[in-house]
């Protein structure tokens, strides 16, 4: 966390000295997917408006975060900027193969996924965030479904199950419940903060419901790679899966005729890194202080040219 | 079922009967084995066929066939689309207000000029006009493609009668297999954006109008058919000059339904995107748990299908002719308070009256559930532990010390049997066979629970209840419908929404069918109840998983709750219709009989709407599955969860599977509740 | 005779605030046609407009005219099946309008009984369990209320057929069990709304006659509802004519064939074979003292049609006797003529 925030001034990282590119089909307008969740809306803003400042047409399109990659091998979508590893469809994988979509190399937010809880139910089960606690307290988050083991509120179901491998490989007498979309997780997490009641969750930063309901991660054993694949890593000998989760990587895609027929905005949108640090508060003045996408983003983008004019510059330069 | 023993069909209760006790025999032939034969309750593995394989497969290799056509047909579609809502957004607010405002005059008065109005006026005021007018774009141009998809079918399924029984079996599917289930293939042949959205809400708002169609030409009366026919009219002139303007009564019917269905699909359309859309702000909301936000968008969408319901349904209705003159003042009021107006109005998004309800309903939510935690809590763990865990896994590992009180024993079993076969047997001699079997059989089902309930008994009494409603051709078509889940290894979550929908089910039948009798005695009781059945029909149901999860929170309590408020309006709707429409002559007879107002309800209405009311059931049924996919967003396993699944993945085998299962399930069951309403009919000579 | 049923300044008016109009209207005291305009201006639709009736004990009682006169409306008013605007139904001291809803229902079950003119059976009901249905509802058990209504399914003819469904029978066995049904409350009043309208002519004379001699058995009071001229002179004792919702004549059969009170009379009574309703006894002369010579076998019940076919060719006065065989008048063969001519 720390190290996050400490490094949150230089926002844009440049990972190279950009050579000058053509600019190419300035006419046609570059659709940018807009996705369900603020934060990308802000990363896709940021990355739209600085192709804008380069000189080119930009359409935001919304577009379901599930679904979207077959437009983009068809050309219908551009590129999507903020696309999280831990849900990626399976749909990428194979676009990418048939070679429809191209990646855009990683996006630098720093993201972590893990077993979170809100605060006050750290009262509930004395030595949290120390995940051992939760073998002696699972019954205090038991429910009507789990009894008698305790509940976790896993993700949805076609998000994959990281939350039920990790209490299967930590022997811990959870037992998983998808939640079947991100409207669930945070109703139960509202709930909960509500009623003051236990609740065991999967969840991940950035998100504005991280601080709105003060949510805390469980410490787990670092997830190294190890521990995917070698049984014997970690507290228990016998299994895979028995850390932390593998750190998420969010990168960026795009249509793989984007680089021959606008190579400038190809080049922008690869060398564009957005910080955790920067996201964060702009989400919060749009989910919480109620600002809209566009003014927050024309505000910070005014403010701190010297942060992404630079990327511009150095592909069109 | 007591009416049904009732009839005077000779050989009918003996028909019951003997399905009735095969159905038993299998049942405690399964029991007896199950701990030998594993076979019997779970399907193996090996058996079953990688069907999702192959459709998977054999899809994918049609789809690319004919993409490139698709592909055409979606960029024509783009054109009316694109044009609509062009025309949509630069018309000025105020005008299009008192352009509908007038229009709702000429249908119906002043009462639908205000309803036009004042809805117009709630969509400005949200904030979400421009939203607003893309869906309605697309309902624009859905609406129409629906029209005519209908009309064609139904005028083939009239004109070649033996093609009937396949374009009735094509509208179930339509009609039956989620939206959801489809949505892969579809974006794979039409591409991204609001057409495939468009062709869904098509596909699913076509069947009523087709129906409809083939209704009304039936109706038709001979005379007027055979005038047609003696006049010398070519079949095409008799068709469209006489027959077809002759069933309009009934075609506009279909018109109503085709609209209505249309627009409860337009937040299909934002689950892909592509298209700022009033389904996507519900969407955006949704996805941050804002109750009051979502609920307020939600809202926008059932304004405009009151709007379109009512003036449509004017329309249907013959009306007099009215003088156009107030409708050229209130559109030109309208006008003049646009050029009024004109710089000083704020732009349509900037709008914001509901904002602060929004808000106060989002609050209140969370304030109710902070303040009865407790009892929330308790009356969920009332349902699961003494309804819905022994319902769906039976009360031999339902029963627990920490649910119960005390642990479940094998010899708990045997008393509960024996208990039961005694009653069984007991209740079989006083004459009543019917209820004895359906008695022995209900404990079978909770003892096991049904998600544990051995396949061959459910097939067999499948197979049974198609026999004793319709004949062997049901039968055939149930068992080999079912056998098909069974094979291609679905069977274990098909059960699991099977038993979900099946218990919300039972819950609107009862829940439902009281508040339908109630709003029948009632005229106050049916002024409040009908405008909310209006909201939650037609309001996308996403908005009201958030309360339900914030009080209840994630599971299959939620669920069952989510689908009761969706499945349970037809119930009402229809248990209220058959009451209310008793034939005034039987009425006027009961009375004269002396007959006093709960005498007559019991004696000759409810018997009398018997039919309507298993129709009603019919639609519950329907509903109920069609719920289950969005009950899935609220973590439920089964087939729902299936079609999700496959929707991420991109699995268009997965998807079609799951969502052709979902689909048996609901024609089973759809077949079933008809037969026995056929025979109703039959019985009371309709 | 004592009367069984008596209206007073009946009125029932359809629309939204009838009654405070009426009520207005009536207070005025102008007279009811007047009042019928007014309400009719208003937009209202009197019905049935100040019927007053009196019908006796065991008198069959017929309210006959055109559809949409209001003949229907009325016999529901006095059954209170719709509820009058304004007057009263006295039946033996009470004012039905006045009676509480449990009183009518009690009423209904012990003292009236009605059949429709398109039978109102119950489709899910047997026929047995269909004319048991008023003993059902006043709580008889299943038994009894069946051994009870048995003698009444074979007293209509349907003997057998207890256990058909409505939809088996024909046309002429549903209104049968109609009847059957309006019979098992054992009632006072029997009120029979256009009961042989919906059947064809053969069928209808039938029941007709059936009908005729259960009165004859059970000599109840009849109010019977009719547009047919020739049922109505066929089986009244007194026929009220109704028109636009108001009675313009209440006679006896002959009464109403010789003397119509209007145009509109007339005209129902254009058709009617006059000979078949008058008897000699209307035509006949007193015989100061006149001796008629012998002749045919004349009575003063005889109907002028069966006294014309036996004395056709005789040009002499004729003697009419009364039931005891003695001679109370004469008749004259242009007595005939100018009874017939006054037809047409």
């Amino acid at each position: 966390m720390k190290r996050m925030i400490l490094s949150g001034v230089s926002v844009l990282a440049m990972t190279c000295a950009a050579s000058a590119a053509e600019l190419g089909a300035v006419d046609e307008p570059i659709k940018l997917a807009i996705n369900e969740w603020t934060g990308q809306h802000i990363s896709t803003h940021i990355g739209g408006e600085m192709l804008k400042a380069a000189g080119y047409k930009v359409e935001y399109v919304t577009a379901g975060y599930m679904n979207m990659y077959q437009a983009m091998a068809d050309g219908d979508l551009h590129a999507a900027l903020e696309i999280w590893s831990s849900n990626v469809s399976e749909d990428y994988a194979k676009q990418v193969e048939a070679g429809g979509v191209v990646e855009l190399g990683d996006l630098e937010l720093d993201a972590k996924e893990g077993i979170a809880y809100p605060a006050h139910v750290a009262e509930m089960c004395p030595g949290l965030p120390a995940w051992e606690a939760l073998k002696d307290c699972a019954a205090n988050f038991a429910s009507a479904e789990t009894l008698p083991m305790g509940r976790l509120v896993d993700y949805p179901a076609d998000w994959g199950t990281p939350g039920a491998d990790r209490m299967t490989g930590l022997e811990l007498p959870f037992k998983a419940v998808p939640a079947g979309s991100e409207g669930a997780l945070i109703a139960e997490l509202r709930a909960s903060t509500e009623k003051k009641s236990p609740l065991l969750i999967t969840f991940w930063q950035p998100h504005w419901a991280m601080s709105a309901y003060d949510v805390q991660f469980v410490d787990l054993p670092a997830g190294e790679a190890a521990c995917f694949e070698d049984a014997s890593w970690g507290p228990n000998p016998n299994a895979v899966n028995d850390c932390d989760f593998s750190p998420t990587r969010i990168f960026k895609g795009a249509w793989a005729g984007m680089e021959e027929k606008w190579p400038a905005a190809f080049e922008i949108l690869s060398n564009y890194t957005l910080d955790v640090s920067v996201q964060q508060p702009l989400m919060g003045a749009i989910d919480v202080d109620g600002g809209s996408v566009e003014e927050v983003v024309a505000a910070w983008m005014s403010e701190n040219e010297g942060v992404w004019k630079p990327v511009v510059d150095a592909a069109l330069n | 079922m007591s009416l049904v023993a009732d009839l005077p069909i000779t050989g009918r209760m003996k028909r019951g009967t003997l399905a009735g006790l095969v159905v038993l025999a299998v049942g405690v032939l399964c029991l007896l084995l199950e701990k030998s034969v594993p076979w019997l309750s779970v399907w193996p593995e090996a058996w079953t066929i990688p069907a999702t394989q192959w459709i998977g497969d054999g899809l994918g290799w049609v789809l690319n066939g004919i993409k490139p056509v698709m592909r055409f047909v979606s960029w024509l579609l783009e054109f009316p689309m694109n044009g609509a809502n062009w025309l949509l957004k630069s018309i000025p607010p105020l005008i299009l207000i008192g352009m509908v405002t007038a229009l709702g005059w000429i249908l119906g008065g002043w009462r639908m000029a205000a309803l036009g109005f004042l809805g117009l006026l709630f969509v400005l005021g949200s904030g979400y006009w421009l939203e607003s007018m893309s869906t309605l774009a697309l309902v624009f141009v859905s609406v129409p493609l629906a029209l005519t998809m209908g009309l064609g079918i139904g005028i083939l399924a009239y004109e070649y009668p033996s093609v009937k029984g396949v374009v009735n079996a094509t509208l179930d599917v339509m009609q039956t297999v989620p939206t959801f289930a489809y949505l892969t293939p579809l974006l794979l042949l039409f591409g991204f954006g609001p057409v495939v959205g468009l062709i869904a809400s098509a596909i699913y708002a076509a069947p009523p109008m087709a129906r409809n169609v083939l209704l009304g030409l039936e109706r038709v009366e001979a005379e007027v058919k055979e005038a047609a026919v003696m006049s010398g009219g070519t079949r095409r002139q008799q068709l469209f000059l006489i027959e077809l303007p002759a069933a309009t009564t009934q075609i506009m019917v279909g018109i109503n339904q085709c609209l209505m269905a249309a627009l409860s699909m337009v937040i299909i359309a934002a689950v892909i995107g592509g298209f700022n859309d009033i389904g996507w702000e519900v969407l955006l909301t949704m996805r941050k748990a804002q109750f009051g936000q979502a609920f307020l968008a939600g809202l926008v969408i059932v304004v405009f299908a009151v709007v379109i319901d009512r003036m449509s349904r004017a329309l249907a209705v013959e009306h007099k002719a009215r003088d156009w003159r107030p409708a050229a003042g209130l559109f030109a009021v309208s006008v003049v308070a646009w050029l009024v107006t004109l710089g000083s109005l704020p732009a349509p998004a900037e709008f914001n009256w509901f904002g602060g309800v929004a808000e106060r309903v989002d609050q209140s939510v969370g304030d109710f559930t902070a303040a009865n935690g407790a009892r929330l809590d308790a009356v969920k763990n009332g349902a699961m532990f003494y309804g819905l865990l022994p319902l769906r896994i039976g009360l031999d590992q339902a029963v627990l010390p920490f649910t119960w009180g005390f642990a479940w024993t094998p010899a708990m079993s045997l008393w509960f049997f024996a208990v039961a076969a005694a009653l069984s047997v007991a209740v079989f001699l006083t004459g009543r066979e019917a209820l004895a079997i359906t008695i022995a059989c209900l404990a079978i089902v909770i003892e096991t629970g049904v998600a544990n309930l051995p396949w061959p008994f459910l097939l067999t009494a499948v197979g049974a209840l198609a026999w004793v409603a319709s004949g062997w051709k049901l039968t055939r078509l149930c068992v080999i419908l079912l056998a098909l889940i069974l094979i291609s290894g679905l069977w274990e979550r098909a059960m699991l929404s099977l038993y979900l929908s099946g218990a919300a089910v039972v819950a609107c039948g009862v829940l439902g069918g009281l508040l339908g009798l109630w709003a029948a005695v009632s005229v106050w009781a049916w002024r409040v109840l009908e405008p909310v059945c209006d909201m939650l029909q037609t309001i996308p149901l996403f908005v009201f998983l958030i309360p339900v999860l914030m009080f209840f929170q994630i599971g299959e309590f939620s669920a069952f709750l989510a689908i009761i408020a969706y499945a349970i309006v037809p119930m009402i709707r229809y248990t209220r219709h058959g009451l209310v429409t008793t034939p005034p002559d039987l009425i006027e007879a009961a009375t004269a009989s002396g007959a006093t107002g709960w005498q007559m309800m019991r004696e000759v209405r409810l018997p009398y709407a018997m039919p309507t009311i298993l129709l009603g059931l019919n639609q519950t049924i329907l509903y109920a599955f069609a719920m289950l996919v969005i009950a899935a967003l609220i973590g439920t396993t089964g087939l729902g969860q299936s079609i999700f699944l496959a929707l991420g993945q991109a699995d268009v085998g997965l998807g079609i599977a799951a969502g052709a299962a979902m689909a048996i399930l609901a024609l089973v069951a759809d077949r079933l509740v008809q037969g026995f309403a056929s025979q109703q009919r039959a019985a009371l000579g309709l | 005779m004592t009367s069984a049923v008596t209206t007073r300044g009946l009125w029932q008016v359809f629309g939204a605030g009838a009654k405070a109009a009426l009520t207005r209207e009536l207070q005025r005291g102008a007279a009811s046609e007047d009042v019928a305009s007014v309400l009719r201006a208003e937009g209202l639709i009197p019905a049935v407009q100040d019927a007053s009736i009196d019908v006796g004990e065991g008198e069959l009682f017929v309210i006959m005219g055109l559809s949409g006169s209001g003949k229907s409306t009325m016999i529901r008013s006095i059954s209170r099946l719709a509820e009058p605007t304004a007057g009263e139904v006295i039946m033996q001291g009470e004012d039905l309008l006045k009676a509480s809803k449990a009183r009518m229902t009690e009423l209904r079950r012990t003292k009236l009984g009605m059949v429709f003119q398109h039978f109102g059976l119950f489709p899910h009901m047997t026929v047995i369990d269909n004319v048991a249905f008023p003993l059902k509802v006043r709580g008889m058990g299943r038994k009894e209320r069946h051994e009870k209504v048995r003698e009444i399914i074979e007293m209509v003819g349907l003997a057998g057929r207890e256990d058909a469904y409505p939809r088996q029978l024909s046309g002429g066995q549903k209104q049968r069990v109609g009847i059957a049904r309006s019979l098992a409350g054992d009632c006072e009043v029997w009120m029979l709304d256009e009961p042989f309208s919906a059947l064809d002519p053969l069928i209808r004379r039938q029941l007709q006659d059936e009908f005729l001699s259960i009165q004859e058995k059970l000599k109840t009071t009849i109010l019977f509802i009719t547009h047919d001229i020739a049922e109505a002179l066929k089986l009244a004792d007194r026929i009220a004519i109704m028109r636009d919702g108001r009675i313009v004549q209440i006679g006896t059969p002959t009464e109403i064939v010789l003397n119509p009170v209007d145009e509109y009379v007339r005209e129902f009574a254009r058709d009617v074979p006059k000979g078949r309703h008058m008897t000699l006894a209307e035509v006949m002369e007193p015989l100061n003292g006149a001796v008629p010579t012998d002749g045919p076998e004349l009575s003063t019940s005889m109907s002028l049609e069966d006294a014309l076919a036996d004395c056709a060719l005789s040009m002499q006065p004729m003697a009419v006797k009364d039931g005891d065989g003695k001679v109370v008048g004469l008749v004259r063969p242009e007595l005939f003529a100018r009874a017939l001519g006054a037809q047409g």
